[in-house]
């Protein structure tokens, strides 16, 4: 009896294994499904497009990868955060209406901007710690409420802006890269230090973890959990720059498409992590190849309507395998 | 007078023969053989976005030119981003259906990389030729069909969410404004409403329903939607449910779908005018191929729209536009 439970545990743990690497060989196979398809996504000029598309995508996959790695990685009651994006959105707004039509300076327009993002995620932490709202549901409740604010902002309407700071985010170069995915290389390295490589990015997976051992050993769950949304949050303020700078200007219901994308990155990331859990490395690498799963569908005339089928498939498919792979029994 | 009368009739008959027999033979020596031509639209979930696609997808085919097609899913800014992809296939040709200021950046790099590009109803220092509609005619048409609609004096909101956006939208609600200024009797009723660009129609029948709470029954004589007719069709709607129907209802297009609710019994959808988006897409699609033969093109080329004054307009409308025949 005792064998054949062993025996039981055992295949059903490679059973479970197998499971968490499956968004990762679909993916796989996918890319080189394209990449034989349409070879011209393996030129230079693809690769570079596909890093330049990816940027904003990229930036509110570090905020979401931070929420998580503190909040757990269970989809319902660990960590999630389904506003940055929509932050991203209303920092952009603001920022559009702040440089276009009231002439401000791109410093004080871009303080402005974070300053209404953080807001989004002082309330994200208020909600979920000191109510103790599940952070699915208080996140989805301020994303609304922020794309509530975002139409009242631009009255629904696009903004264009050529700012310079914004266009030469958009066109410059620097050594063969452009200046917006150098400067979202340097923010990924931040937070990589930040978060993996810091005294609080430890006592930040050390709650993501475990949070009873974490509290035992004296680090504040609730400060390091408000801390991930503020974090989060400022990390959606900061996509703003990259998303008016993608758009030429802001234009309302973007956040939908980011959000998609967000959720499918950072846990598509998890697949490519030797224990599956979210990391930040591993949602950057998910935003690229998302971007790079879009631009590869196109270039062979995938219908719209089925790279949306698709996307919504794999995140089906990558939150699945998740919860599967971590289930007890 | 009766001689001067036949002469002029004998001058525009022959006039107009030439005319029909340059049109029939001008596209006789265009051809697209062995050019790839990329064709970005914003959307092909909208009657009018698909056929214009359509149109230019099937002329590009016929003049023995191959398709490259990217689709926007309705979102400006992914089909901006599509354009992107365009320049990495070196496609020969662009021809780019709508769009807002985010493709602005992206005709500039294919005009750098030397590829030209062609627009439909979207205006661009950047592009060859832009294939459009008489919005000029559409805006000031619609704006005394409604004026008209209401005796000429009344309350009337108007869903104006891309006069700042697109070009063509500030031409037809431009002028459409430009003709209220001769109605004093008139007021558009502030702040002004605004649709949304995808899911249009559940939108503006949100929006209608409350904005109809706000304003009691005899206060409000239309509603005008000044740039396109998708968001009438949940108008329209949220009138019915309101059982405000005494309001009326005017728009522009004229796509099947808005022409049939035009041609009810009783329909408050009013006045339209109707436009020719294959037409547009094949001309979009021709006039790439005569840039390949070396002909200069006027930066605007239009396409003729038909006024649509009434059910009965709306049914004869349809019929000619070959959308079938409705009773």
């Amino acid at each position: 009896m005792a064998t054949l439970n062993a025996n039981s545990q055992s295949s059903a743990f490679n059973w479970r294994a197998l499971t968490g690497y499956l968004p990762f060989i679909v993916f796989i196979l996918m890319l080189g499904y394209l990449a034989v398809s349409a070879p011209q996504l393996l030129t230079t000029d693809s690769l570079d497009l596909i890093l330049r598309q990816s940027v904003p995508t990229v930036v509110v996959c570090l905020g979401l990868a931070v929420v998580v790695i503190a909040g757990g990685d269970d989809v319902v009651a660990g960590g999630i955060d389904l506003s940055i994006p929509a932050a991203a959105v209303l920092a952009a707004a603001i920022m559009a209406d702040q440089l276009t039509n009231h002439g401000t300076a791109f410093l004080p327009a871009l303080s402005m901007a974070m300053g209404a993002a953080v807001i989004v995620g002082l309330v994200n932490a208020f909600l979920v710690v000191k109510v103790a709202m599940t952070p699915l549901l208080a996140t989805l409740a301020t994303s609304v409420a922020t794309v509530g604010i975002t139409k009242v902002v631009t009255s629904s309407r696009r903004i264009n802006v050529d700012h310079p700071t914004i266009v030469s985010l958009r066109d410059n170069e620097l050594g063969g890269l452009s200046v917006g995915v150098l400067l979202t290389l340097l923010l990924v390295l931040i937070f990589y230090f930040a978060v993996h490589r810091s005294k609080w990015g430890m006592s930040l997976q050390a709650v993501g973890g475990n949070r009873d051992a974490a509290e035992l050993s004296g680090i504040s769950v609730n400060r390091m959990l408000a801390q991930s949304f503020i974090l989060a949050s400022v990390a959606g303020g900061l996509a703003s720059v990259f998303v008016l700078a993608r758009g030429s200007g802001s234009s309302p219901g973007s956040e939908e498409s980011l959000l998609l994308e967000m959720i499918l990155a950072t846990f598509l990331g998890a697949a490519f992590s030797p224990r599956r859990v979210v990391t930040l490395w591993g949602a950057v690498l998910g935003a690229v190849l998302v971007t790079a799963l879009s631009i590869g569908f196109k270039s062979i005339g995938v219908n719209v309507f089925w790279t949306g089928c698709i996307k919504g498939a794999l995140i089906l498919l990558v939150v699945a395998s998740a919860a599967l792979a971590t289930s007890k029994d | 007078m009766n001689t001067f009368f036949k002469t002029f009739t004998g001058i525009v008959v022959g006039a107009t023969a030439l005319v029909a027999s340059v049109t029939a033979t001008a596209g006789d020596h265009l051809s697209l053989e062995g050019k790839k031509v990329g064709i970005a639209v914003v959307g092909t979930q909208h009657f009018w976005d698909r056929e214009a696609f359509n149109g230019a997808v099937d002329t590009v085919k016929k003049l023995g030119g191959e398709v490259v097609p990217v689709d926007g899913g309705r979102d400006n800014q992914v089909h901006a981003d599509n354009h992107d992809i365009l320049l990495t296939n070196k496609v020969d040709a662009v021809i780019s259906i709508l769009g807002d200021g985010a493709v602005e950046p992206k005709f500039e790099a294919l005009k750098n990389a030397g590829i030209p590009v062609f627009t439909v109803d979207h205006s661009s220092p950047h592009a060859v030729n832009n294939t459009t509609s008489d919005n000029y005619y559409m805006g000031t048409t619609i704006g005394r069909y409604m004026a008209d609609s209401i005796g000429g004096k009344g309350r009337v909101a108007i869903f104006n969410a891309f006069e700042g956006a697109l070009r063509i939208c500030g031409i037809r609600a431009g002028l459409w404004k430009y003709v209220m200024q001769d109605y004093p009797g008139i007021e558009v009723i502030q702040p002004e409403l605004a649709e949304a660009f995808a899911n249009a129609p559940e939108d503006a029948r949100k929006k209608t329903l409350d904005f109809l709470n706000q304003n009691p029954k005899g206060t409000v004589d239309a509603i005008h939607v000044g740039c396109w007719d998708q968001p009438a069709i949940g108008i329209v709607q949220a009138l019915e449910e309101a059982g405000r129907t005494e309001i009326k209802v005017t728009a522009l297009d004229g796509g099947p779908e808005t022409l049939e609710i035009m041609a009810e019994e009783n329909s408050p959808f009013v006045a339209n005018v109707a436009q020719q988006p294959n037409v547009i897409g094949s001309t979009a699609a021709m006039n790439v191929a005569r840039h390949f033969h070396g002909e200069t093109l006027l930066p605007q080329t239009y396409v003729d729209v038909m006024p649509v004054n009434g059910p009965e307009e709306a049914k004869a409308v349809y019929e000619k536009l070959g959308y079938g025949t409705l009773k």
